[in-house]
Order: C-alpha cells, then sequence, then structure tokens
C-alpha cells in the first residue's frame, strides 16, 4: 500500500538524497509539476510513473548497503502489488490516456535518459516523496 | 563425508502480519552449526535478475527462526531459502516449498476489554501494529437489530462507545481488519455490562 511505500521510503529518504549530487534538475518536475496534470489524466500518469520506477529505476539503485538494499526491495515489491492494481483499472478502461498525461510521461523519460543510468535512477528514487505527495493529494 | 546438509522443514509462522521463519536444526556432533536466511520478492524475480537479499539480522546465527517481518512488507510472493555453516563448511540452500505471501496470515480476534465506567461503556483495545484497524459493535442487550458500529483507524487505549441507560446490559464485540490485505479477523467473543450504580458485573 502507498502508507507502506511512504514509510519505506522515509527510511532511506536521507541516504539516497545524499547520493544525488545535482540537485537543482528534476525527473518527475521539470518543466512543469505533478501538480499541473489534469485530475482526468492522473490515473493514467500515476500508472505510467509506477511502469517506469519498476521497469526502469529500482533495478539500477543497488547501494553497498544491505539495510537500504532491503528497504528498495520492500518499496519495489509494494510498486509490484500496486502497479497490479492500476493495471486492472488500465484494463477496465477507468484510467484513460489524454494527450497530456502522454506529453508528461514522454518528459519524464527524457529527463531521465539525459542522465547516466545510475544518476538517473537514484534521483527518480530520491523524488519518490514528490510522487507520494501528488498522489494523495485529492484532485 | 565432510559435505553439510541444507536445512530442512523449512516453514512460515505467520500470525497478525508478523512473520517467522523456521527450520529445522543441522546437528552436527561437537561443532556450532550457524544459518543465514535470504529473500526474493517476486520484483526480484521477474525484474531483478531472480535475485536474492540477505537479512542481516539473520546472517550466521545459531537459532533455527528469523523475523522476516520487516522484509515481507508488500502483498506478493516471496521465495526464502536458509543455509547452513561449520567453520569453512557451508551447505547447499534450503529452500521454503512453495510462496510466502503475507496475505495468507492467520488473524486472530483483538484482545478486547469492556469497562463500565459510570454510565460510560467503553472499550479497550490491544495495539496490534499500524496495518491494524478495528470494528467494534456494540448493541443493547435483546436488540441486536440495532446493533451500532464504530471502526478505529488508529488505535488509542480506550475508546468511548456510549452513554448508558440504567439498567439493561449492553454487549460488544469486535475484529480487526488489515488494510494491506483486506481481510478481518474473525470477532472477539462477546463481552457484556452494565451501567455502574445499578448491579454492574460482566455477563456473557
Amino acid at each position: 500500500s502507498v502508507t507502506e511505500i511512504r514509510s519505506g521510503f522515509a527510511a532511506i529518504r536521507g541516504n539516497i538524497q545524499s547520493r544525488d549530487p545535482i540537485r537543482t534538475l528534476s525527473i518527475l518536475s521539470y518543466p512543469h509539476s505533478l501538480h499541473k496534470v489534469k485530475s482526468s489524466d492522473r490515473c493514467c500518469i500515476t500508472h505510467h510513473l509506477f511502469n517506469f520506477y519498476v521497469d526502469k529505476v529500482f533495478k539500477h539503485c543497488k547501494t553497498e548497503d544491505s539495510y537500504v538494499n532491503r528497504k528498495i526491495s520492500s518499496i519495489a515489491n509494494s510498486f509490484l502489488s500496486v502497479k497490479r492494481k492500476l493495471g486492472q483499472c488500465h484494463e477496465q478502461n477507468k484510467c484513460m490516456c489524454g494527450q497530456e498525461s502522454a506529453e508528461k510521461f514522454k518528459q519524464v523519460l527524457a529527463n531521465y535518459e539525459g542522465l547516466n543510468v545510475t544518476s538517473a535512477a537514484m534521483k527518480s528514487l530520491g523524488e519518490l516523496d514528490i510522487l507520494l505527495d501528488w498522489m494523495e493529494k485529492s484532485p | 563425508d565432510t559435505s553439510l546438509p541444507a536445512p530442512q522443514n523449512i516453514s512460515i509462522l505467520s500470525t497478525n502480519m508478523k512473520h517467522f521463519l523456521t527450520w529445522s536444526p543441522v546437528i552436527v556432533q561437537g561443532e556450532t552449526v550457524r544459518y543465514s536466511v535470504e529473500f526474493q520478492g517476486e520484483y526480484e524475480r521477474d525484474y531483478a535478475n531472480e535475485s536474492w537479499i540477505p537479512i542481516c539480522e539473520c546472517s550466521l546465527v545459531t537459532a533455527t527462526v528469523c523475523n522476516i517481518t520487516e522484509d515481507i512488507s508488500a502483498t506478493v510472493a516471496y521465495n526464502l531459502r536458509v543455509r547452513a555453516d561449520v567453520g569453512a563448511r557451508r551447505s547447499e540452500w534450503g529452500t521454503l516449498k512453495g510462496f510466502f505471501n503475507r496475505i495468507t496470515t492467520s488473524l486472530t480476534p483483538p484482545v478486547m476489554k469492556v469497562i463500565a465506567a459510570g454510565y460510560h461503556l467503553l472499550v479497550e483495545l490491544e495495539d496490534m501494529g499500524p496495518a491494524f484497524q478495528f470494528c467494534v459493535l456494540y448493541w443493547k442487550k435483546g436488540q441486536e437489530s440495532r446493533m451500532q458500529q464504530k471502526v478505529m483507524k488508529e488505535i488509542s487505549s480506550v475508546v468511548h462507545l456510549d452513554t448508558m441507560e440504567a439498567g439493561p446490559d449492553y454487549c460488544v464485540k469486535a475484529q480487526t481488519y488489515v488494510e494491506a490485505i483486506n481481510r478481518s479477523s474473525s470477532f472477539s467473543q462477546i463481552q457484556c455490562v452494565r451501567a455502574q450504580g445499578s448491579r454492574s458485573m460482566w455477563l456473557v
């Protein structure tokens, strides 16, 4: 659940964010914050972002710290669980993707691919609170 | 034969979202056998080259039980394994037969105490951790059809349910609910009390 993702992330946020030297760049918020996304596109963007984290981010976040690795595993497995539920919504056409969500997600990918993969993955992981705050903000 | 047998009878004990891995001891005369545990979630299986993650609290330990609660923190299928070490000798991994998913944890009814404080009907519930919510049902004895419900997402030690009239007995029962696995326990035993100041006693 999202609550468990948030508590798992809270336990390692300082460690992860300290590994991201380029604080002026953002994967999720550049050029526009997630908060600018229309509510009708929220579900689709969330679905895209969960796929993004599962498919691209977590696997490049291995650290030398076994505690951090265990917490990343917890978060990744919780993402998988939520991603599955979002996938069901998508299949039942309850998660429509508009033009805006497609462009927003394309921008996130461009931001991600603009950095080397480990830096991009660590930065994305460090921005989880941005994603969680946005998800929990009611539309 | 210098090979060390892998641990056997590996199983999970999971109650109220607390999960423990247990196994039979590997016996080597005159030697201290140590064990190490690793886990693998669905993410690791499907997206991270089937990698395994060690649980450092259960690395080279002599106990034959490991608390895996912290690491089983998603509702997905987990693999678990344990191996033995004696000096420089190391066994093969013994792997839990089948997956473990926390959705199968057994949920017991909450420990509950119903209190009549004067005319106030109170209930005290055991703190079972952040994953647990409580559903409390209460009614005037004989008026089961007019049962009332109170849902508690966070536990505070004592909860006020109602202000009682003098005379009738008031009965209470409770169950837990775990949102992460979308399951509830069975109800606790019914406990009835009567407003103090009249004959207050436990009536079951």
